[in-house]
């Protein structure tokens, strides 16, 4: 059986300041912004899971569908483009997101509520150089 | 000469008639799809015949003329988004394929003067939204028609004659599940089968039986558990949201009615549970009937027998990949079907019991191995929760893909590529995305790298396809991701991924000519002959889901190589 490796792993204490960065980003934008559309994530029953459907997690929505793409959970080029230190500003990630680029990135913008994008982009600023 | 004097004088005489009238073809019924590889002047299924050879018995061109192989004549589809993946179809000298959104051609064989075409119209909207599109792989002849699917969920029927729509059936709500149909048809009897994407996604992959003539559905086939038996080994009901599907196209056995296909994998691709697959996790079970080969009744879509190639697959090792080789060995009717995983699996057509089990691709280690004579995976290597120890090979890309490799019944050897590359991968728990429309559901991050023996390459392979037993290799420094092509003149054509086309002696792997074509190679090759001369036909064109990965693995002429160009190039011998 194949044991999760301290290989390039970040402490415990780090992931958790990570996701919690994600939530607080998105409680922010989610108090400040008048209209908050989520995007229901249903389960199939009884299934073991980890997100419930009110939580937003960047990170699980990137290895979700996103890592398929953006190698090394957004920290390496792959099919997409590497995200970690990226130079372009929140709107423009935001933007690429919901718009997708034609024959090279799908538009999530009809799937992925407002919240959702912007988790999403708050992870992709949590990542190292 | 397959190619007879009186069968050439026929034909001149055609070819002076055709100046006034066109010549008469005959239908394309079932018994001339049956006898499809006895008639190598056509190409007349994906597969070349349903026994699925892809070998072409004219021998017009040949390994002491190919020197002299030259482009008769070039077409460009257009909006070639992704590439050009098809594999043309030639029927009577009239050539027909499908470029990106399905966009489908006749053309005159021996000069490419366009005949007809059609552009159905897709819902772009949703093909912006969609990451497996729109490219198109091929379409499927019979009933005078034409069929080809759509990445919105559509078949459709186009008369042979003019390319006008004789029917268009919505077969999945692709709105709501995001998948659709991205391979070729096959046509069986008075049956139209083709199946759906879906192991990355959130649904139950189905297989459908459509009527050659109205365009109703026949039948409905879920590769996730399709039966009640199968539902079992989903734990939890995750059936519900399980993935497979059955995208490319299988072979049929008109001996015994059977057709055979092969299955996509399961999602969550990665599964956190380890070795615990069987209790826990977001699928526990082995996933029926996920990464198999299963045998179908063409008539009824009931299921005959199957064999699940990787139980509970936890790689993305697709069973829907590659060809259905129907051969005879001393006496015994046998099926050689390549695991996405880089194992090659021989069975008996009778009823899909393992013969033997040989593995292609040098870099394995999601098992130790895999029993030659049950099929039992030896060593499985299941990854939990976090990062792997060591790169998992091969890579998501696979140790085969899912383009086909060819047979020749001259040298007994069949010719495929194998991939050679691993990946580094961190599982990760995910939760089925289904609303408002279902979103890939992966369960790990990952990074391609290259495998320990050396740099991530490809290799064409001549092999006795049920012993393995190697007769030579050619390396490529990166992976040629089109089907190639073995033919009665002792070639075997490979059209790279930088773009040039190869031509090897099939008996010693020399290489004897070759040719840049402009721009990767992602599709199919065949060979047909038209107004009494061989034509070999490969479509060019880059930009598939494994090709995206070749810029940050390889480097140029990748990072450079265009994405939305094709052409469909086609070469003679020159005249002398």
């Amino acid at each position: 059986m194949e044991k999760a490796a301290g290989r390039g792993s970040r402490p415990a204490a780090a992931v958790l300041m990570r996701i919690a960065k994600s939530v607080i980003l998105v409680a922010g934008i989610a108090l400040s912004s008048p209209v908050c559309v989520h995007a229901q994530q249903s389960q199939a029953p009884n299934q073991d899971q980890a997100a419930s459907p009110s939580d937003v997690d960047g990170e699980t929505m990137f290895a979700t569908s996103c890592g398929f793409c953006h190698q090394s959970g957004g920290r390496a080029p792959g099919k997409g483009p590497k995200l970690a230190g990226t130079t372009h500003s929140d709107d423009f990630i935001a933007e690429r997101i919901r718009k997708g680029k034609p024959g090279a990135m799908p538009a999530f913008g009809r799937a992925f509520s407002e919240s959702q994008v912007m988790a999403i982009v708050a992870y992709i600023r949590t990542l190292e150089e | 000469m397959v190619i007879s004097a009186k069968y050439l004088a026929g034909r001149a005489a055609l070819a002076l008639a055709a100046v006034v009238v066109a010549p008469p073809a005959s239908a394309i019924d079932p018994a001339r799809l049956q006898a499809a590889e006895q008639t190598p002047n056509d190409w007349l299924t994906y597969h070349g015949g349903y026994k699925s050879h892809h070998y072409s018995a004219l021998d017009q061109i040949n390994a002491s003329n190919v020197k002299n192989l030259a482009v008769a004549w070039i077409h460009m589809p257009g909006r070639s988004t992704r590439g050009l993946q098809s594999m043309p179809l030639a029927a009577d000298g009239v050539l027909y394929y499908s470029g990106s959104y399905s966009r489908v051609y006749a053309l005159d064989g021996a000069t490419g003067k366009p005949i007809w075409s059609y552009f159905p119209e897709l819902d772009e909207e949703l093909v912006a939204m969609q990451t497996h599109s729109p490219y198109n792989r091929g379409v499927a002849l019979g009933d005078g028609k034409l069929f080809v699917g759509t990445v919105d969920g559509r078949l459709i029927a186009l008369d042979m004659k003019t390319g006008k729509p004789a029917w268009d059936t919505k077969l999945v709500d692709s709105k709501k599940l995001t998948v659709g149909f991205t391979g070729a048809p096959l046509v069986v009897k008075d049956t139209v089968i083709i199946g759906s994407q879906g192991g990355e996604w959130t649904s139950r992959g189905p297989i459908f039986g459509v009527d050659v003539k109205t365009g109703n559905k026949k039948w409905e086939f879920f590769t996730v558990a399709g039966t009640e038996e199968a539902k079992a080994t989903w734990g939890n009901e995750s059936w519900r949201t399980g993935g497979g599907g059955g995208w490319m196209p299988g072979g049929y056995d008109p001996e015994t009615n059977t057709v055979w296909w092969g299955t996509a994998n399961p999602a969550p691709l990665y599964d956190w549970s380890g070795a615990d697959w069987q209790k826990s996790g977001p699928r526990p079970g082995t996933n029926l009937y996920t990464t198999s080969v299963i045998a179908l009744d063409p008539d009824t879509g009931k299921l005959k027998f199957h064999h699940q190639e990787l139980p509970h697959d936890a790689w993305d090792f697709d069973s829907a990949v590659g060809e259905f080789l129907m051969i005879d060995r001393d006496g015994r009717k046998l099926v050689v079907h390549p695991n996405k995983g880089g194992f090659i699996f021989v069975y008996d057509r009778a009823n899909a019991k393992v013969q033997n089990v040989w593995r292609i691709a040098k870099n394995i280690n999601f098992v130790k191995d895999i029993d030659p004579k049950t099929g039992e995976l030896i060593g499985r290597r299941d990854l939990s929760l976090g990062a792997a120890s060591s790169p998992l090979c091969p890579a998501i890309a696979g140790g085969v893909s899912w383009n086909s490799g060819s047979y020749s019944p001259k040298t007994g050897l069949w010719y495929k590529i194998a991939q050679e590359w691993c990946q580094d991968i961190e599982v990760v728990k995910t939760t089925p995305i289904t609303e408002p429309m279902s979103q890939l559901n992966i369960g790990a991050n990952f990074k391609l790298v290259a495998p320990p023996d050396g740099p991530a390459r490809g290799h064409l392979d001549a092999r006795d396809p049920v012993t393995g037993e190697k007769k030579w290799e050619v390396t490529f420094s990166e992976p040629p991701l089109a089907s190639v092509l073995a033919t009665g003149g002792n070639l075997v054509f490979v059209p790279d991924a930088r773009g040039v086309l190869r031509a090897y002696n099939a008996e010693t792997g020399q290489e004897l000519w070759s040719h840049n074509n402009g721009v990767g190679h992602n599709g199919g090759i065949i060979s047909y002959s038209a107004g009494g001369k061989q034509y070999i036909a490969v479509p060019a064109g880059w930009g598939g889901m494994v090709a995206d990965e070749f810029p940050a693995l390889f480097g140029e002429p990748y990072k450079s190589m265009p994405k939305d160009a094709g052409a469909l190039v086609v070469f003679t011998l020159k005249q002398q």
